[in-house]
């Protein structure tokens, strides 16, 4: 055993002490394994024809409801041996492996370039056997798209119905793909499915099914990174509209340096004293926070956040007569996103954009409890292992590292670091432009589309040509991947090139892939690290791809905005604070206080996401209850009863006017849309709750309680305003020839979707708060015992904050 | 009432919770009456019994349910736990290292767990070497050893007891907050007073039976303790609501609901510890005094500062006062509120933020407190009045105010809270469900 094998084992052991779940041991599956193995050589001689008769055999046992673990060594079998023949690919036993761990419903973790799309397609035909739909969740609509159309041949020699979703498709469309047998689509599209179908009127107009199982693609970028975005469906409001064009004037027109403070993350500000002087005298408006300014002080609020926290070309861009939100983690246009209402008017006036959107959100759910909807659900993803806490706590869910079939020879080499953004610049483009000489392929990873672009300008002004890819040109995305590979290619990209990419040494050709590979493979250079390190393990996972060679090296300096956000420079002993330390004498501290920053951050990460999901669970609970009566009033038609007991007159005459079906079809109708007119306002409402609840602390009380109570106290209170409103609109019903005129009391359908963010930020300091009233006993009764130390910690505080100021 | 309480036992998930709680609690119960091997309980009795209750040792005696003075496994109950955290908190502010730990969320606080555990056995380590040497040193009077055979046979042997029961109630208290009901630490606290209480009932029953004690005179002290339980309640309850806005990103729209978010100021801000540490800082001039017994100073200490003299309740009182202002000061820091909320948007309608919104939360704060600590001193001085008045033991007397009430009726209350909350979970029945709406409300 080499050492280097010794030191793996005690890290996995060491980690497994402090409660990892991550399996590493793979002899669980190699008996399987050699099953499955024997089992094709049994059918690798039978026709077509043969085959797709013993799927069509599996299919019906498993609709006489054997389990499907006793058809999977066949049908892994059945699988292997119809890629073979439709693909002329062989599987290898570790994407066999991967697929048995995806049957389990596990993340299966394997590293880039092991053919996870070709792993998927064994559990996904196992599970689509028994006709209840399989659901692939991809990491965007073109992969959805890319992979149905790859894999389809199998699916379709093996007898099953294969279908992809694609956003904007039309509604008949979609329902025709979910009823397939298996459907590629994204997460987000499914979801947005989701909540159209609760606000649907008619069952006809719904599109999904039961859901069954999903597996889903990039697992730990949907079920972590986006999990925390809910998704929102909001429709056209009456509210007011305000010209905030004056505001977004006002917001340019303030002195960064003397009206406003920005905290030190650099995400909220606040006024200072002349700041609050010269926005009342410029708005004549009186004492900005008297009651009567919120509506006022909100959209002053989003103006400047507009104005200051927004950046063009790095947070958004512009196109065309729209605004296109920019998302940090896959740097792509993040397709129907948009920020909340307010902002998103503020930032349309700041770029002089006169759209004027808006509107009420009529439903909203998060990433992670629509998945969670699915009674089964496995992934896979190049970097699970760090996230694998996650997994467990929110989907339960247990990782396995699957090995790579050619081990990887990637270098990483340690981080380049420098003092000043000019020096990394300076080095940066004498690095590319050396490794340009010789011809090897280099991909260059960028934080924003601006630093994609500044770039490449420099590059081109050194003579040497390249390839932008960002989201402003995300069109021709397969166009400059697929060049990459190539010999003399250079391609700057954002995030973007980070998840998914699969980048060919020599594009293809072999002559030139033997040249590419002498050279060393594809050299990939980040140009600053990521908050999240699995992030920067996606880019460097863009080189040495199936056991090709490659490099890769991050270039950072300590004016790096992650430097500055989280104020790194803290971290850092003193003496090497300075700008003039000489680079080399720091590499080894940053590349050590980098880990620990971006630990911390992915620490506050999970516990925002905690919190969120404690929240947002009990309101999962309430939308259930009132989805799943919405739904049963809309397919049977049972509302009826509840207007026949309580307005018995009402419903008599309009009966004897209208007739049983229409008078069922409005009972139907007024209860639906006063179900989602109350539920978009409840949300609202809690959203309100929730935003302040964290100061319930303050009186010894603890939020999640304060808030479980309030939210079930309104939404008790909302059941019945629900149905005292319904019945009074009903009352109020007239008839006019022989129908009744729904529209004129207010109730029509809404339109159109967007998904936007939440911020949460818990109280900092928790010890004095702990102490308040009895909030906990054990506690004040030792901080008694400790009060010459208390003494001792209020002067302390006191002097400190003499210093800070 | 009843109803509710029938439906705390058909929700299986809170059924379970409280049955684990309760049965924690009664291991801790059976452990404090389990005495350390090598001491002679008869005779540590009879030297506790003339040493009568109060003084230091009576009341940390008291938070440990009485395992003290039995010197039983549990004897240092939960506090080394609690003092080792308390002691890492305030490390944060002082060593960077663990103000870096306090921020770093979930890996954070398990680290900072960890350091508490160590601490944990490390101070219960020090308690306990000083307890066996405390134990060893005594003797009744008629000189029968408490510890017939001591040395440091007997010392270690009651460190490694002593510390290893500290962690199995430590491991107790984190196993009744995670799946059991209420605040775990608390919890055990709450009971070892509580169980004071049947000895005490009892004793007065005997008094009755035996005729030392009329009748009329103990209805009328169950009188005043039902009220004083009320009032005592109504002391931990009590809070003045101030509105907060916050300016949010979407322009708000509502059909319904109202005003929801608020910072609640307690009357009671300090909670128990201004008693505590006034009792503690009470009992100071007697030990003092006692290590020189024929001194003159002692004789005056005696006289004018024993518990029935009106001097002593008077500074009793007046020390309350100050120290509810101290420690609200230390929970409670109006600046630290006022920039956290101008950090998030929030304001007091009407009021700017920053400084002006920090000098109004002062205000109101002030102006609270002022009522809430002359209750407290109150409530911590009805004790003596019901001793002297009535001649009613010390530990049944505890249960009219004081740091016991006061303790039981916090926990009691966090821990029905946390009951409400199991039970607000459940049902929306009956939402159009068709019949006459009129009849279910």
């Amino acid at each position: 055993m080499s050492s280097q094998n010794i030191k793996t084992k005690i890290y996995r052991w060491h980690h497994r002490l402090n409660g990892s779940m991550t399996e590493y041991d793979l002899s669980a599956y190699q008996h399987q394994l050699s099953e499955i193995r024997a089992q094709i050589t049994q059918i690798e001689n039978r026709n077509n024809s043969a085959l797709r008769q013993s799927a069509e055999k599996f299919k019906n046992t498993a609709h006489a409801g054997r389990s499907l673990e006793s058809l999977m060594v066949e049908s892994f079998a059945l699988v292997y041996e119809t890629i073979r023949r439709q693909l002329h690919l062989h599987a290898f036993d570790e994407q066999l492996i991967a697929g048995l761990v995806l049957h389990q419903g596990k993340i299966a973790e394997m590293q880039t370039g092991e053919g996870k799309t070709l792993a998927a397609v064994f559990p996904v035909c196992l599970n689509a056997l028994t006709g209840k739909g399989v659901h692939v969740l991809t990491f965007n609509d073109y992969l959805a798209r890319r992979d149905a159309q790859w894999m389809g041949p199998v699916y379709k020699a093996l007898g099953f119905s294969i279908a992809f979703v694609q956003e904007g498709m039309s509604i008949q469309a979609k329902r025709q793909a979910y009823l397939a047998d298996i459907t590629y689509l994204t997460a987000k599209e499914s979801g947005f499915d989701y909540l159209r179908d609760t606000l649907c009127r008619a069952e006809e107009d719904t599109v999904h099914r039961e859901f069954h199982f999903a597996l889903i693609d990039e697992a730990d970028s949907i079920l972590i990174d986006e999990a925390r975005i809910p998704l929102v469906i909001a429709g056209s409001s009456a509210s007011k509209r305000f010209n905030e064009q004056e505001l977004a004037e006002l917001a340019q027109s303030l002195d960064q340096k003397h009206h406003l403070e920005f905290d030190e993350f650099g995400r909220n500000f606040n006024f200072t004293d002349a700041g609050v002087q010269f926005v009342e005298q410029n708005l004549q408006c009186g004492n900005l926070f008297h009651a009567e300014n919120i509506d006022l002080m909100t959209r002053l609020n989003c103006a400047i956040h507009a104005t200051f926290f927004l950046q063009r070309d790095v947070d958004y861009i512009v196109r065309g007569n729209e605004i296109e939100l920019v998302d940090g983690f896959t740097g792509r246009v993040a397709d129907k996103r948009r920020w909340p209402d307010g902002l998103q008017r503020a930032l349309e006036a700041k770029e002089k954009i006169n759209k004027q959107s808006g509107g009420a959100i009529l439903n909203s759910l998060t990433l992670q409890h629509f998945i969670n909807l699915y009674p089964k659900i496995a992934g896979m993803t190049a970097t699970a292992q760090v996230a694998e806490d996650e997994f467990k706590h929110f989907y339960n869910l247990t990782t396995v590292v699957i090995p790579s079939h050619k081990p990887c020879i990637r270098e990483d080499f340690t981080d380049v670091v420098f003092a000043t953004k000019s020096a990394k610049s300076q080095a940066l483009i004498a690095e590319i432009s050396a490794i340009h000489d010789s011809g090897r392929p280099i991909l260059v990873g960028t934080a924003s589309i601006d630093e994609s672009e500044q770039l490449a300008a420099a590059l081109h002004k050194n003579a040497i040509s390249c390839t932008v890819l960002n989201a402003k040109n995300d069109t021709y995305e397969a166009e400059i991947i697929a060049e990459a590979g190539r010999l003399h290619a250079v391609t700057i990209s954002t995030n973007m090139a980070g998840r998914g990419v699969d980048i060919v040494l020599g594009a293809a050709n072999e002559d030139e892939k033997i040249k590419v590979v002498a050279l060393g493979g594809l050299y990939v250079i980040g140009t600053g690290r990521h908050e999240s390190l699995r992030i920067d393990k996606q880019l460097r996972g863009r080189a040495g791809r199936q056991g090709d060679p490659g490099s890769s090296r991050f270039y950072i300096c300590m004016e790096d905005a992650i430097f500055i956000k989280y104020k790194l420079l803290d971290l850092l002993p003193k003496k090497l604070k300075s700008a003039a330390v000489a680079e080399r004498t720091i590499q080894h501290i940053v590349k050590k206080k980098i880990h620990i920053l971006q630990k911390i951050i992915e620490g506050q990460n999970l516990e925002i996401k905690k919190t969120l999901n404690q929240y947002a669970s009990l309101i999962e609970q309430q939308r259930k209850v009132l989805y799943r009566k919405r739904k049963e009033i809309m397919v049977q038609k049972s509302g009826a009863e509840f207007y026949k007991n309580n307005a018995p007159q009402q419903y008599k005459l309009l009966r004897a006017r209208l007739g049983e079906e229409q008078i069922l079809n409005i009972c139907t109708l007024i209860t639906i849309h006063y179900i989602d007119k109350f539920w978009s306002a409840h949300l609202a409402d809690i959203n309100d709750i929730r935003e302040g609840i964290h100061l319930v602390r303050l009186g010894g009380q603890k939020p999640e309680f304060e808030f479980q109570k309030l939210a079930v106290k309104r939404f008790t209170n909302l059941l019945v305003e629900l149905e005292t409103e319904i019945l009074r609109i009903f009352n109020t019903l007239q008839v006019q020839g022989n129908k009744v005129d729904l529209e004129s009391v207010g109730i029509k359908a809404p339109s159109a979707t967007w998904t936007y963010l939440i911020n949460d930020n818990p109280f900092e300091n928790m010890f004095g708060t702990s102490l308040i009233g009895s909030a906990n006993m054990g506690l004040s009764i030792a901080a008694a015992a400790w009060t010459p130390l208390l003494v001792l910690y209020m002067l302390w505080k006191k002097m400190t904050r003499k210093v800070m100021n | 009432m009843l109803s509710s309480l029938q439906s705390v036992f058909k929700i299986q998930d809170l059924r379970n919770r409280i049955l684990f709680t309760l049965g924690i609690l009664i291991v801790y119960r059976i452990g404090s009456h389990i005495t350390l091997p090598n001491v002679n309980p008869e005779a540590l009795m009879s030297f506790f019994d003339q040493a009568g209750g109060g003084g230091l040792f009576g009341l940390y005696d008291m938070f440990v349910g009485g395992a003290f003075s039995r010197a039983t496994i549990f004897s240092l109950g939960i506090m080394p736990y609690i003092s080792a955290s308390i002691i890492i908190q305030l490390l944060g502010a002082v060593m960077p290292y663990f103000q870096r730990l306090q921020k770093q969320g979930e890996e954070g606080r398990r680290k900072i767990t960890q350091y508490s555990r160590y601490g944990t056995v490390l101070i219960s380590l020090m308690q306990a070497y000083g307890v066996s040497v405390f134990i060893e040193s005594i003797t009744t009077n008629q000189g029968l050893p408490v510890v017939p055979s001591p040395g440091w046979g007997f010392r270690i042997m009651t460190m490694v007891i002593l510390a290893s029961g500290t962690v199995l109630i430590m491991w107790f208290g984190e196993q009744l907050t995670e799946r059991g009901i209420g605040n775990g630490i608390s919890l055990i606290i709450f009971v070892g007073i509580i169980a004071l209480f049947p000895n005490s009932v009892l004793d007065e029953w005997q008094q009755l039976i035996g005729g030392n004690r009329e009748l009329i005179v103990e209805v009328i002290l169950l009188g005043i303790m039902v009220v004083c339980i009320g009032f005592v309640t109504m002391l931990t309850q009590g809070t003045r609501k101030i509105p907060v806005q916050y300016a949010k990103r979407v322009v708000g729209r509502k059909i319904y609901g109202g005003q929801s978010t608020h910072i609640p100021l307690r009357v009671n801000t300090a909670g128990v510890m201004p008693i505590i540490f006034a009792q503690s800082l009470m009992f100071v001039p007697q030990t003092v005094t006692s290590f020189w017994p024929d001194s003159e100073i002692m004789g005056l200490v005696n006289i004018y500062f024993n518990m029935n003299s009106a001097i002593y309740q008077v500074v009793y009182a007046i020390l309350i006062i100050f120290f509810t202002y101290f420690y609200t000061a230390i929970a409670f820091n109006p600046v630290d509120v006022a920039d956290n909320m101008k950090k998030h948007g929030g304001f007091i309608p009407g009021v700017r933020p920053g400084k002006k919104t920090a000098e109004y939360i002062d205000n109101i704060l002030t102006r609270v407190t002022l009522p809430g600590s002359f209750f407290l001193a109150a409530v911590a001085v009805l004790p003596y009045f019901i001793i002297k008045f009535t001649n009613v033991s010390y530990s049944y007397a505890s249960f009219f105010g004081g740091t016991s009430l006061l303790i039981i009726v916090g926990v009691a209350l966090d821990t029905l809270q946390q009951m409400e909350s199991h039970l607000l979970m459940r049902h929306y029945d009956g939402f159009m469900k068709g019949g006459k709406i009129k009849g279910r409300r």
